[in-house]
């Protein structure tokens, strides 16, 4: 039954189908031929399961607001204040880039919104002093990974759920090190990759030019402002905030910019569900096919095969980061933090793993996973926003996989670095 | 390792057996799905039940246990049992209420006794619960074997909650029921609706300023990590329901059926133990986690007389709202039992 | 002929709208949501239900849209490497398939559909049968079908590779 789910998953996949197609079409055939009385509609009640979860709904709006302000003014006043401060330092852009990033999506916590929120603007910016969009895309999904590890983390909220008596808070703490190590591995590449590419620096702004541009960015600048701080305050939660984000993008532009209007608002919309659509699909069908998986109970069969009798800690936190890798990328990395944590969970403490070292482990490898090829939700994600196809979007990620494997190594490694601040 | 032929794909089924005495020797491999994780009541309930059937069968029953998360919502896994594509499921009546709108009855606040013990005994004899109500969900096709209890469930809150006064614009999380929301306006709160996933944070950053749930589920999310203060309410109790898919369980053997009825009745005892160790051991836990200090009160009689009182014209949104005649006559006759138990 | 692409044009429009407004009314919902909370005082229960609503109309009437306009992802190595003969083969052969699972899936998707109609099952804060919610997903896997179906069509009447009926691969 794996094998045949394997053969088709991979088969269509090569020949470049539509990636919704070799997840269901896998799904479907297993259940048509291999489990006679289980009804095939289930696979539909999973797919809007997986679609219904309400921290999702971050990804639409998201997009939304960044449309808006794209087909606006904000989007560009706000990335020249970014550059009249940092577009003369070399990999300035890049390094902004990916400290948005970490910022950003730690108060989203959702790798996808990341993608789109601050992938959008910094993006155009990134190709227009010089970058190849493969790098530039490369950057955007990479760092988008950070948001999982710092703080508020719905990945950890999920694994503190999973696993017994783990603290919420200290979690968040433990995410600081390991996300601060590669966003610090990730600046340093960027100003290396800048030097060996020789990307164009801009002229010095001075001063006075810089106070100009800032002023003109005043109103955008109240974007970051108002989430921030409707988060901090407890205005609002992480995905309401994707919403205001729409409202305040809308009241620039219609009222304050001038530069759209009301009817433009369901064409920009049109665009928006479009790529919402495209993403969300595959958000179903991963959806089914864990489901399917996890009725069968390949999860439990597979690790007991794997790790055997009195595993070191070591080896289970290898082949936990091996699983949490692999799952996640074909399901969402919290659908699969709450189905394998309990698996590995036990072997781990048995081992004598530390809890939360365990939890940033899973987490970073689930972050890792969503970015990583043949599947991820936030390639897939780039794909649909950026419109490139799926090639040019993983074309540049291998220099930052091969520094992920290295952080992650370190992490598993060092509990340390997790367990520090504690 | 195609595993195809234990993979699930034979639920419910039954499978020769390898011994040679005829059907003394078959078995059988079920489903067992649940709505809680490790170490919470409803899957170590679930764990000690496939268990227990497996030594009495000696080896012929084998049941899987499934975590929460791994099949889906909590309704998807009840459409799952009422399809027979999993044979048991822990049901919280709760979460059913748009099926059968009369197992909301337990979301009704100071309507059960404080008393634990006295409430775990109505849910055991109640021939509302047990007739009534258990007729309703076999109905659609859900068979109720037991009710039990997981826990009272007491309030956290930023500001403390003794009385009705304090929940004057108290923004309380509850679940999107009307019912429910309607219980905490009673007390003058501003009942608010809000994703359990972004529940440690807002009540974090104060986007809400309080929750309620049974202690063990509040020490397992860390809400006592961002509340300041914890009520032992007991304003409710958080119920659950062993149950089993109809057609499944009317087909099998009698001798079968009667094993499994015993095991249910032996492990009603066995999960009140349960649960009310755990909710003890995880309320020592929270007042002893000094890193996150948490200002533990117990209502007192008077106190939860205050609220009883607020919370009685809401039955009347019960009747007259929530359910028909039939909810009507089941409430009347839930109210006696539990009046001749007092 | 002419009907039919009258027809085709309405449901163009038709699914555009339905994309676009779903989209509209979950930000609306989030909005009104904390606004109605933080100035009120009250939330607004149907919120939730309301935007994953939203959310499955969106995803699942926008498989057509998407197919139509060439934004389904897919990883296109080994297409875009090959020659032209396998290439064009591969350009009828994928969308018919596809259409094939998407039509199945529909089969499956009416049964769901069925099944909560029969159970009646209602939903928690708006007291409106579920079944509304499920409504949509046959009907988008089966527009969907059809649009693999004429990008599959295109390939055969058309000497050129089209990804979609609307866009041509330019490779
Ligand atoms: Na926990
Ligand atoms: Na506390």
């Amino acid at each position: 039954m794996i094998a045949t789910m394997l053969t088709i998953m991979i088969v269509l996949l090569i020949l470049g189908f539509p990636m919704m197609i070799p997840m269901i079409a896998a799904s479907i055939v297993v259940v048509l031929f291999f489990m006679p009385n289980v009804d095939p509609m289930f696979l539909v009640q999973q797919m809007m399961e997986g679609i219904s979860s309400y921290v999702l709904l971050a990804v639409p709006l998201f997009i939304f607001a960044a449309d808006i302000m794209s087909t606006g003014k904000t989007s560009k006043r706000l990335l020249d204040f970014v550059g009249a401060f940092v577009g003369h330092l070399r990999g300035g852009y890049a390094i902004t880039t990916a400290a948005a990033c970490t910022l950003f999506g730690s108060i989203s916590g959702s790798t996808q919104a990341t993608v789109v929120a601050i992938g959008t603007p910094m993006r155009k910016r990134l190709l227009s002093v010089g970058y190849k969009d493969s790098s530039a895309i490369a950057l955007i999904i990479n760092a988008s990974d950070i948001a999982l590890l710092i703080p508020p983390s719905i990945g950890m909220i999920i694994y503190a759920l999973a696993a017994p008596r783990v603290s919420v808070g200290d979690l968040f703490i433990a995410g600081i090190g390991p996300g601060l190590l590669i966003f610090g591995m990730f600046a340093i590449y960027s100003y290396i990759h800048a030097k060996i590419y020789n990307i164009p620096r801009a002229k010095k702004y001075s001063w006075k030019e810089r106070w100009n541009v800032t002023v003109k960015a005043l109103f955008p600048l109240g974007f970051p402002a108002i989430i921030v701080g409707g988060i901090y305050f407890g205005i609002f939660s992480p995905t309401e905030a994707a919403g205001i984000s729409v409202l305040y993008a809308l009241i620039l532009e219609l009222l304050i910019f001038r530069t759209i209007k009301i009817p433009d608002v369901p064409r920009i919309a049109l665009s928006t569900g479009l790529v919402t659509s495209a993403v969300f699909i595959l958000v179903a069908a991963g959806q089914a096919f864990s489901w399917l998986i996890s009725y069968a109970r390949i999860p439990q069969m597979l690790t007991e095969t794997v790790l055997g009798s009195d595993p070191t800690a070591l080896q289970v936190l290898l082949i936990v980061a091996i699983f949490f890798f692999i799952g996640c990328m074909f399901v969402d990395p919290i659908v699969v933090i709450l189905i394998l944590t309990p698996i590995f969970y036990p072997a781990a403490m048995a081992a004598g793993v530390d809890p939360i070292h365990l939890g940033i482990v899973i987490v970073f490898q689930a972050a890792l996973g969503s970015a990583t090829p043949p599947f991820g939700v936030d390639i897939f994600t780039a794909s649909a926003v950026f419109n490139k196809s799926y090639l040019d979007v993983i074309k540049g990620t291998p220099p930052y996989i091969v520094m992920l494997l290295i952080a992650s190594v370190l992490i598993i490694l060092f509990e340390e670095i997790s367990l520090f601040l504690l | 390792a195609c595993g195809s032929e234990d993979a699930g794909t034979d639920g419910g089924t039954v499978d020769e057996g390898a011994g040679d005495d005829g059907a003394a020797a078959e078995t059988y491999n079920w489903q067992f799905v649940t709505e809680e994780v490790q170490g919470q009541v409803q899957y170590e309930y679930a764990a000690e039940f496939a268990e227990l059937i497996n030594e009495k069968s000696d080896g012929q029953i084998n049941i899987d246990v499934f975590e929460f998360g791994q099949l889906g919502s909590e309704v998807d896994q009840v459409e799952q049992l009422q399809n027979g594509i999993v044979e048991f499921a822990i049901v919280s009546p709760g979460f059913t209420g748009g099926m059968v709108a009369e197992g909301q009855v337990f979301a009704l606040q100071f309507l059960f006794p404080d008393d634990q013990e006295v409430t775990q005994e109505i849910l055991n004899t109640s021939e509302a619960l047990n007739t009534h109500l258990a007729g309703m969900y076999e109905a659609h096709n859900i068979k109720p074997l037991a009710f039990f209890t997981e826990g009272a469930m007491q309030w956290t809150g930023s500001s403390q909650l003794r009385t009705p006064a304090d929940f004057e614009n108290f923004k309380m999380r509850t679940q999107e029921s009307p019912l429910i929301m309607e219980s905490y306006r009673a007390y003058g709160a501003d009942p608010s609706p809000l994703s359990w996933s972004e529940l440690y944070t807002s009540l974090d950053r104060g986007v809400v300023d309080g929750q309620e749930n049974p202690i063990f589920f509040i020490e397992d999310a860390s809400f006592h990590e961002v509340q300041d203060h914890m009520t032992i309410s007991n304003h409710n109790n958080y119920v659950a329901m062993t149950t089993v898919n109809p057609d499944f369980y009317n087909g099998l053997p009698e001798d079968i059926r009667a094993l499994i009825d015993e095991t249910v009745e032996e492990m009603q005892p066995r999960v009140f133990e349960m649960q009310a160790e755990m909710n003890e051991a995880l309320l020592e836990s929270i007042e002893n986690d000094t890193a996150n200090p948490t200002e533990v009160y117990e209502l007192t009689e008077e106190e939860r007389e205050a609220f009883r009182e607020l919370a009685l014209p809401v039955r009347d949104f019960f009747r007259d709202e929530v359910v028909g005649d039939e909810g009507r006559e089941m409430l009347e006759l839930l109210e006696e039992e539990i009046a001749a138990q007092q | 002929m002419k009907a039919l692409r009258t027809l085709d044009r309405w449901i163009v429009k038709l699914e555009e709208h339905i994309l676009s407004y779903s989209i509209i009314l979950i930000a609306i919902m989030v909005v009104g949501n904390v606004i109605s909370r933080a100035v009120v005082g009250s939330s607004w229960a149907f919120h939730q239900e309301v935007s994953r609503f939203a959310v499955t109309v969106a995803t699942f009437m926008g498989i057509s849209y998407a197919a139509r306009k060439g934004r389904h992802i897919s990883m296109s190595a080994f297409y875009d490497l090959a020659p032209y003969p396998i290439r064009k083969a591969l350009a009828i052969f994928i969308p018919a398939l596809t259409a094939v699972v998407l039509f199945t899936l529909s089969v499956f998707a009416y049964g769901y559909f069925m099944s909560l109609v029969e159970s009646g099952r209602v939903t928690t804060a708006m007291q409106v049968p579920v079944y509304l919610f499920a409504m949509f997903i046959p009907v988008g896997l089966v527009l969907g079908g059809i649009q693999f179906l004429r990008n599959m069509w295109v390939n055969i009447k058309e000497k050129e590779v089209y990804l979609a009926q609307e866009k041509k691969d330019y490779s």
